[in-house]
C-alpha cells in the first residue's frame, strides 16, 4: 500500500491537542509510529518533549487512545522488557510494545537500559526521535547534540563557544547489539519513514527493533517552524543522517548520495550553529563524511556477499 | 469492596486535549483549484490537521491545527498560503 | 507434608520464590545475594520452574523489568543487596508509589564506603521510607515461610504494596540449616493465583494512561491513601500469620515475637539475624537472675508501633541493638523509631547499642554486655549514651 493510503486508513492515536511546539519533528514521528502501530499497542514515554507536551495525560484523563506509560528517564527498554515478556507469556504477542524516547533517555542515561534490552533480544520497536539535546527541559546538551550547537550548557561563551565534543553516533552502535532490525530515518522521508516503522514493528515479533529518527527542533535549535522538513531533508543530503537500515539480510544504504552537499548548506539558517568556528565545521564535515563512507562499506559488504 | 480510586495513579476518564488552534498567528488556506491531490501536505503535518475526504480531497481542519506552516512551505505546487489570523497582514 | 532439606538462606529463598509460581523473575548479580539469581536460573534452565527469566544488565533494570511484567499484571521476584538495591532506588521508589505487588529479597549488607561486602542492615534502613513493607528474618525456615506469605501480602486487596523480606547476608544468606519446605499443593492451596487479585494495568483490551502527569492536591490523594494501606497491612499481616499458622503449623508472631518477655524486666529489641545470640543472653541472664526479654521486631514498615508500645508496658529498661546507623540522631535508626512509638518514653532507662558493622559479629557476649548495662541502669530511668558493640571499646555508662 501507498504510504499516503495507509496514513488515510490509520486513525490518529495520540490526543489531537497536545502542547508540543509549532513544526515539531517528535510530535510529527510520534504520530506516525503510533498511526501505524494502530490500537493493539502499548506505548512507553519517558520524560521528554512527547511526554512533556501531554500525551500521557493529565490528573484523571489519559493523551491516547492506547495504553500509555511515562517509564523513567533510565528505564524505558526494561520497564517494556518485563511487559513484553508478560504479554507473550500470556499468548499476546500481536500487542505491539513500543517506545518513543528522546536522545536523552536513549542515548545517555537510558542507554545502559536500551543496550541491555537490544542485546538480549527483547521484543519490541525502540523509536529514539532525536532532536540533538534536553529540548523539553530548556535545550542542554546531549551526548548527541552536534559539535559546536549552542545550547542552554553548551553557550557560546568567549573561550568555549558552542559544545566542545563531536556528535555521538548512536545508531550505528545500536547496529552492533545484534537486533533483529536497525535503521535511520527522518520525517522529511516519509515513505521511508513508514515503511521502516512497518518494518520495525514485524521485527518486533522475534526481537529487538530499533529505529533512530532525527527529529528537527524548530524552538531549541532556532529556525522558522516551516522549515522542519527543510532541515531534515539536508541532513540527508548533507550525508550528517544517511539513510540505512540493517536487517536478517544485511545491511541497506537507502539513500545512495552521489552528491552530497557540503555541511555549511545543512547548518545554514540554524540559529544554534550560527556562530560555528571553520575548526567546527570542518570537524561536522569530516563526521558526515566518515558516518555516509562507514555505512557505504557495511552496505558493500553485504552486496558482496 | 476496597475502592481501588486513588491507589494506582491512571488517567481513564477521558481525552486530556489542548485548544492548539489559538496559538495560530497565520492559517494555512488551500487553493483546490492548484491543489493536484498529492498529499504530502498530509504525511507532513505534525498535527494531523490535513484530512481526506474521499470526493472532496485534501484539506485543512483548523480545529488543532498550530500554524506552522509545513504544509505550505513542503507544497511542490505552491497551492497553500499562510493567511494572518483576524485580518490583512 | 513437605520434606526437610538443609539448604542456605539464598537457596531457601529461591526455592520459596519458585514455589509462588512467579511469572517472571529478573536480578542482577551482587554479593551476598547471587546465589539467590542463581539458583533461579538453575531450577529454569532445568525446567523445573515455568518463569520468564530476564537477565539484566542492572539492578537498576531488575527492578524495571518486573516493574513492567507487574504492569501487565504479572507475579514477579527480584533479589539484592546494598549497592544493587542503592542502584535500584529509582525505581524501587516507583513500584510502591505505582502500588505494585511483588516480593523482593534482600540479603543485607553494609553500604559502602568505607569499602566492604559483608552483613549490616544499612542498605535496606536506608530505603525504609520508599513505601515497601519491610519484613526481616532470622532463620532460613523464616525466609521460606515470609516469602510465601509476603506474596498473600502485597497482592491483598486492601495492601497493594510490595515487600521485601530481608535477612542477614553472609549469616543467614550463606549458612545452611534445616529446612522444613512446603510442597507445591500446600502453597497452591494457600497462596491465591495472582490473577485472583490483580489484572493488567497497561492492556489495549481496556486502554488507559498508567501515570499521567497528577497535580499536587490530587498527589496528596494517592500518598494519603499509601499510608493507609500501610496502616491496614499491620492488620493484613497478623490475619496471614494467623493464616499461615493453621496451614503449616509455624507461626511467628506476626509484626513482632516476644521471647521470655511476660515476667521481663529488661528488654532487648532485635532485628534479624542478630536476634539468635540475644536469646541465648536472655536465657543465660535468666540463669544468674536477671530477668531479661527480648522483642524481636519483624516488621519494620509498616512500623509495629503499638504492639511495641503493648510489649514494653511494665518493663523497666530496654535497649535496642541497630546493625546500622542513624547518622542525624547519633544512635540505630531502629532505637529513633521507638522512641517516637512510647509515648511514656521517658519512664524507660533506655539506650541505642549499634554492632555488627560490615560484617563484624554480634555476639552472646555483646548481647550479655547489654543485659548487664540494662542490669546496672534499670532503677534510674532516663536516656543513657550510644553503646558500640566493639571488642576495644568500654561500654559509656
Amino acid at each position: 500500500m501507498n504510504y499516503l493510503d495507509i496514513l488515510k486508513n490509520s486513525p490518529d492515536m495520540v490526543s489531537p491537542g497536545i502542547s508540543a511546539c509549532q513544526g515539531c519533528g517528535g510530535e510529527l514521528v510520534l504520530r506516525r509510529v503510533l498511526q501505524v502501530a494502530g490500537e493493539n499497542t502499548i506505548v512507553a514515554v519517558p520524560p521528554g518533549c512527547m511526554a512533556g507536551s501531554g500525551v500521557v495525560g493529565w490528573s484523571h484523563d489519559s493523551g491516547m487512545k492506547i495504553p500509555v506509560h511515562i517509564p523513567l528517564l533510565d528505564n524505558t527498554a526494561s520497564f517494556l522488557s518485563g511487559l513484553s515478556h508478560i504479554y507473550r507469556r500470556s499468548g499476546r504477542e500481536d500487542v505491539n510494545i513500543v517506545a518513543i524516547a528522546g536522545d536523552g533517555a536513549s542515548a545517555d542515561c537510558g542507554f545502559q537500559s536500551l543496550s541491555g534490552a537490544a542485546e538480549r533480544g527483547e521484543h519490541m520497536l525502540y523509536v529514539c526521535y532525536d532532536n540533538e539535546g534536553y529540548m523539553n527541559t530548556g535545550y542542554q546538551r546531549s551526548s548527541t547534540t552536534t559539535e559546536g550547537s549552542r545550547t542552554s550548557t553548551t553557550p557560546l561563551g568567549r573561550r568555549f563557544s558552542g559544545k566542545q565534543q563531536p556528535q555521538k553516533y548512536v545508531p550505528l552502535i545500536m547496529s552492533m547489539h545484534g537486533a533483529a532490525y536497525c535503521a535511520t530515518a527522518t520525517p522529511a522521508n516519509m515513505p521511508d519513514l513508514i515503511r521502516k516503522i512497518q518494518k520495525g514493528l514485524a521485527a518486533s515479533k522475534t526481537g529487538f527493533a530499533y529505529l533512530h529518527v532525527f527529529s528537527p527542533c524548530p524552538t531549541g535549535w532556532s529556525f522558522a517552524p516551516d522549515r522542519t522538513i527543510e532541515v531534515a531533508r539536508r541532513a540527508v543530503k548533507s550525508n550528517m543522517f544517511p539513510l540505512w537500515e540493517r536487517d536478517g539480510d544485511g545491511w541497506t544504504l537507502n539513500y545512495v548520495n552521489e552528491r552530497p552537499i557540503p555541511v555549511s548548506e545543512f547548518v545554514e539558517g540554524i540559529g544554534k550553529f550560527s556562530k560555528l568556528s571553520e575548526r567546527q565545521l570542518a570537524s561536522i564535515q569530516r563526521a558526515a563524511d566518515e558516518r555516509y563512507a562507514a555505512v557505504s562499506a557495511l552496505a558493500s559488504i553485504q552486496n558482496r556477499a | 469492596m476496597y475502592d481501588r480510586h486513588f491507589v494506582t495513579p491512571v488517567g481513564n476518564r477521558g481525552m486530556y486535549v489542548l485548544d492548539t488552534s489559538s496559538w495560530r498567528t497565520h492559517r494555512p488556506v488551500m487553493d483546490k483549484a492548484t491543489c493536484v491531490n498529492c498529499g504530502i501536505c498530509m504525511g507532513y503535518c505534525p498535527v494531523n490537521s490535513v484530512r481526506w475526504s474521499e470526493g472532496g480531497g485534501y484539506y485543512i481542519s483548523y480545529d488543532y491545527c498550530k500554524g506552522c506552516g509545513i504544509c505550505a512551505a513542503e507544497c511542490p505546487r505552491g497551492a497553500i498560503s499562510m493567511e494572518r489570523e483576524g485580518g490583512e497582514e | 507434608m513437605g520434606s526437610i532439606r538443609v539448604l542456605t538462606g539464598n537457596y531457601a529463598a529461591a526455592e520459596a520464590a519458585a514455589l509462588c509460581r512467579p511469572d517472571l523473575i529478573s536480578a542482577y548479580p551482587i554479593t551476598p545475594q547471587s546465589s539467590v539469581v542463581e539458583h533461579l536460573s538453575e531450577l529454569v534452565h532445568n525446567g523445573e520452574l515455568d518463569a520468564e527469566l530476564v537477565q539484566v544488565e542492572s539492578e537498576h533494570s531488575a527492578m524495571s523489568v518486573v516493574q513492567g511484567a507487574a504492569a501487565g499484571g504479572a507475579r514477579t521476584f527480584t533479589a539484592t543487596s546494598a549497592q544493587g538495591l542503592a542502584l535500584m532506588y529509582e525505581p524501587y521508589f516507583r513500584m510502591s508509589t505505582l502500588r505494585l505487588p511483588m516480593v523482593m529479597a534482600i540479603a543485607t549488607r553494609e553500604m559502602t564506603s568505607p569499602e566492604t561486602i559483608w552483613s549490616g542492615q544499612q542498605d535496606a534502613i536506608s530505603v525504609r521510607d520508599a513505601g515497601w513493607i519491610q519484613m526481616f528474618c532470622d532463620s532460613n525456615q523464616e525466609i521460606v515461610d515470609m516469602i510465601i506469605q509476603g506474596y498473600m501480602l502485597s497482592e491483598h486487596p486492601q495492601v497493594c504494596l510490595p515487600v521485601n523480606i530481608c535477612y542477614d547476608g553472609f549469616y543467614s544468606s550463606h549458612l545452611t540449616c534445616g529446612v522444613d519446605m512446603p510442597t507445591q499443593e500446600e502453597v497452591d492451596a494457600f497462596l491465591p493465583p495472582r490473577s485472583a487479585n490483580h489484572s493488567a494495568l497497561l492492556d489495549p483490551r481496556s486502554p488507559l494512561a498508567l501515570d499521567p502527569m497528577t497535580p499536587g492536591e490530587l498527589l496528596m490523594n494517592y500518598r494519603r491513601n499509601h499510608l493507609a494501606a500501610m496502616q491496614r497491612a499491620l492488620e493484613v499481616i497478623e490475619e496471614t500469620d494467623r493464616k499461615f499458622a493453621a496451614a503449616f503449623g509455624r507461626s511467628y508472631g506476626g509484626l513482632i515475637e516476644e521471647y521470655r518477655c511476660d515476667d521481663a524486666e529488661l528488654v532487648l529489641i532485635t532485628l534479624g539475624g542478630m536476634t539468635g545470640a540475644g536469646k541465648d543472653a536472655v536465657d543465660e541472664s535468666r540463669e544468674r537472675g536477671i530477668r531479661a526479654g527480648l522483642i524481636k521486631l519483624r516488621f519494620y514498615r509498616p512500623f509495629p508501633a503499638a504492639r511495641l508500645a503493648s510489649a514494653l508496658r511494665g518493663k523497666r529498661a530496654f535497649c535496642v541493638v541497630d546493625r546500622s546507623v542513624c547518622f542525624g540522631w547519633n544512635c540505630g535508626p531502629m532505637y529513633v523509631e521507638l522512641r517516637s512509638a512510647l509515648e511514656n518514653c521517658g519512664s524507660y532507662a533506655r539506650f541505642s547499642a549499634i554492632g555488627g558493622l560490615g560484617g563484624a559479629d554480634i555476639s552472646v557476649a555483646d548481647m550479655a554486655r547489654v543485659i548487664d548495662r540494662l542490669n546496672d541502669i534499670k532503677d534510674r530511668p532516663g536516656e543513657y549514651g550510644t553503646l558500640w558493640l566493639m571488642k576495644d571499646q568500654e561500654a559509656e555508662v
